[in-house]
């Protein structure tokens, strides 16, 4: 039996996210009434839809075929902890480390083979991000880990 | 103010050189993004966020928007030679672009391209005029009961018309709308859903909820498959003249695509992809031989590319007259009007008269720009279109970064960017369209604000939203949406499986 799994579980993961968030909204914020809406109100009432519409989702797609898209993993694994690294370095190592080592680990995952176009990608992009972000608009950055 | 001088005023603020230069800046890079495959308009919007800090407001929003009709040219370049529109609002002008440069004749298509969104550009400049102006009149019958219906009512109709599957779009709208909850309360001061974290007080930053949604996302899904197409043959400039008979078939298409696009423009909720599906729909409908389209019939290049960008333009008339973003887009450029301090609404056009027409002013320029740049640019655009992507994306990845550090220099940004991007890129897997919630989620504090205030007013009396006319017609036309797609939906379902 095919069925469409992409709705089935992104319609099942929004119901339970919206289930999730009219409890929260209404044990934790004053609901209030109409006449006057507390801060529980709006996200009690959209927590509700959300689950509803959750449903409206995830229910008819287990009756029917879907397309399956292949989850690009490793492509995202690269781009996210690029940026990641890149957070984590910018202050203690300084821009041109944290462009250099960002560029190589979102590069991994392209699909041409080689390190070398990946070297030269990476010390073009340090240069460029130094001439726009530091030279061009005078941010106050630290380039180097040496340089504060 | 009349409106002679009112376009004296605005040619003022636009000539002016620091708006000039922005304004021809987001031209210039709006056409760039648009002609590459995999990142669009969104995109490129985004990341010129954190710079909105740094320049006037004006200049701000005449690079935006530049950015944004250009984006919707270099779209129509990369369909009309690899059948990869860069945008959405341009998969339509590869029906019978495509065809056309496969039949030698890109330079013809290209040029029809670049003049029929010319022209409508113009004359939706001259529809914004005159609507703005009689809009801002109407809306200081606005009350808080009509804005929230209004925002409710383009909310529905972006999610419903045009959806494959509006429960999905309305699930993405709400999603945007809750995550408008989190942060400060502006009413009761109570922190809501932000777990103790002081940087989530004052909501989700809307630059990295951006950046995450459409530039790290996008990157994500194209970098598998953006080096996949083939590679463009060069235009030269001499193929771009049309002949006689071609330049004949123009005016027709031209003005009917216009006149639809500046409809649907203008209209909250409905925008330029809309637009250039109905106006394509239509020139094959009024067509005296149907079955040229799909095959190179220029009028099917013609009317979307001037449907898109009259809606482009006319886009702005619910945003800077009510405040209210008809597309997701007009969301972002109303989040960097409030980066700037200036609440767009009926106010705006007699409080701040020169920031209105000196949009109004540079629209005109930048679409000038675009026409004029465009012609000897264009062996530049298609060389664009032979960089492989692998080169191009860690640079978007490196800018995404620094742009949305820049902002508040914070690394607790950056990992909401990071965890934020790789959620949207499961959404658009699952095909989930993530723009519908970035609309909500600028709208949702506004519809709020207004529904507390509504209510407030009628003591908590439902009847407000059906006693008043304005207010009673937006919430029967929600009705008539949302019952609309129930069903559709439900027609659907009954269908047999193929």
């Amino acid at each position: 039996m095919k069925r469409d799994y992409h709705d089935i579980w992104g319609g099942g993961l929004l119901a339970a996210l919206g289930l999730a968030v009219a409890a929260w909204a209404w044990s934790s914020y004053d609901f209030g009434s109409l006449r006057r809406m507390g801060p529980g109100f709006f996200p009690t009432v959209l927590g509700g839809v959300l689950a509803g519409l959750g449903l409206a989702i995830a229910l008819p797609a287990w009756w029917r075929a879907g397309k399956a898209r292949p989850l690009a993993a490793p492509e995202a694994a690269g781009v996210l902890a690029a940026i990641v690294v890149f957070g984590l370095l910018l202050q203690p190592a300084g821009l041109v480390p944290a462009t250099v080592l960002a560029v190589l680990i979102a590069s991994a995952p392209a699909p041409k083979r080689g390190w070398l176009w990946r070297a030269v990608l990476a010390a073009v992009l340090a240069a460029l991000t130094w001439a726009v972000f530091i030279a061009g608009l005078q941010m106050s950055l630290p380039v180097w880990p040496w340089s504060r | 103010m009349t409106t002679l001088d009112g376009l004296i005023a605005g040619f003022e603020v636009a000539l002016a050189p620091s708006v000039l230069i922005y304004s021809l800046f987001g031209v210039f890079l709006g056409t760039f993004v648009g002609v590459l495959p995999g990142i669009g308009a969104m995109a490129a919007i985004s990341l010129l966020l954190p710079l909105t800090y740094y320049i006037s407001a004006e200049a701000a929003l005449a690079m935006l928007a530049g950015v944004y009709y250009g984006s919707q040219y270099g779209g129509s370049v990369a369909s009309i030679l690899l059948r990869l529109p860069g945008t959405p609002q341009s998969a339509v002008t590869s029906l019978d672009g495509y065809p056309l440069a496969r039949q030698g004749r890109a330079g013809v298509a290209l040029f029809t391209a670049m003049v029929s969104s010319f022209t409508g550009s113009i004359l939706g400049i001259v529809v914004l005029v005159a609507l703005a102006g009689w809009l801002s009149g109407m809306a200081t019958k606005f009350g808080a009961a009509e804005y929230a219906a209004m925002m409710v009512l383009g909310l529905v109709a972006a999610s419903t018309i045009g959806a494959e599957r509006p429960a999905k779009a309305l699930a993405m709208v709400v999603l945007g709308l809750i995550l408008g909850c989190v942060g400060t309360d502006l009413n009761s001061g109570v922190q809501r859903f932000t777990f103790g974290q002081t940087q989530l007080m004052d909501g989700i930053n809307l630059v990295a909820l951006a950046m995450g949604l459409f530039g790290v996302a996008e990157v994500i899904g194209n970098i598998r498959t953006a080096d996949l197409h083939g590679r463009p043959d060069r235009v030269p400039l001499r193929a771009l003249l049309p002949r006689a008979d071609d330049l004949r078939r123009l005016p027709g298409p031209i003005l009917r695509g216009t006149s639809l696009g500046s409809f649907f423009g203008a209209l909250p909720g409905t925008g330029s992809t809309i637009s250039s599906f109905l106006s394509y729909a239509l020139e094959r409908r009024v067509a005296r031989q149907p079955e040229r389209f799909g095959k190179g019939a220029l009028e099917g290049v013609s009317a979307p590319e001037a449907a898109n960008n009259a809606a482009a333009i006319t886009a702005f008339v619910p945003t800077l007259t009510l405040g209210i973003p008809g597309d997701p887009i007009m969301a972002l450029m109303l989040g960097a009007l409030v980066i700037h301090g200036i609440q767009p609404g009926p106010m705006m056009l007699e409080a701040r008269p020169e920031m209105f027409w000196g949009l109004v002013a540079s629209f005109g320029l930048g679409n000038l720009f675009l026409l004029v740049l465009n012609l000897p640019l264009i062996g530049i655009w298609v060389s664009i279109l032979r960089i492989p992507f692998r080169w191009l994306y860690p640079a978007i990845v490196v800018f995404v970064c620094l742009g949305v550090y820049s902002v508040r220099g914070s690394g607790f940004d950056l990992m909401a960017v990071a965890v934020i991007g790789g959620l949207g890129y499961l959404l658009s897997l699952a095909a989930f369209n993530p723009a519908l919630l970035l609309l909500g989620f600028v709208l949702g504090p506004l519809i709020e604000t207004n529904l507390r205030r509504a209510l407030l007013i009628s003591r908590g009396d439902l009847m407000v939203f059906l006693e008043r006319p304005i207010a009673c017609g937006f919430v029967l036309a929600t009705a008539a949406l949302i019952l609309a797609s129930v069903v559709g939906a439900l027609r659907r379902q009954s269908r047999p499986v193929p």
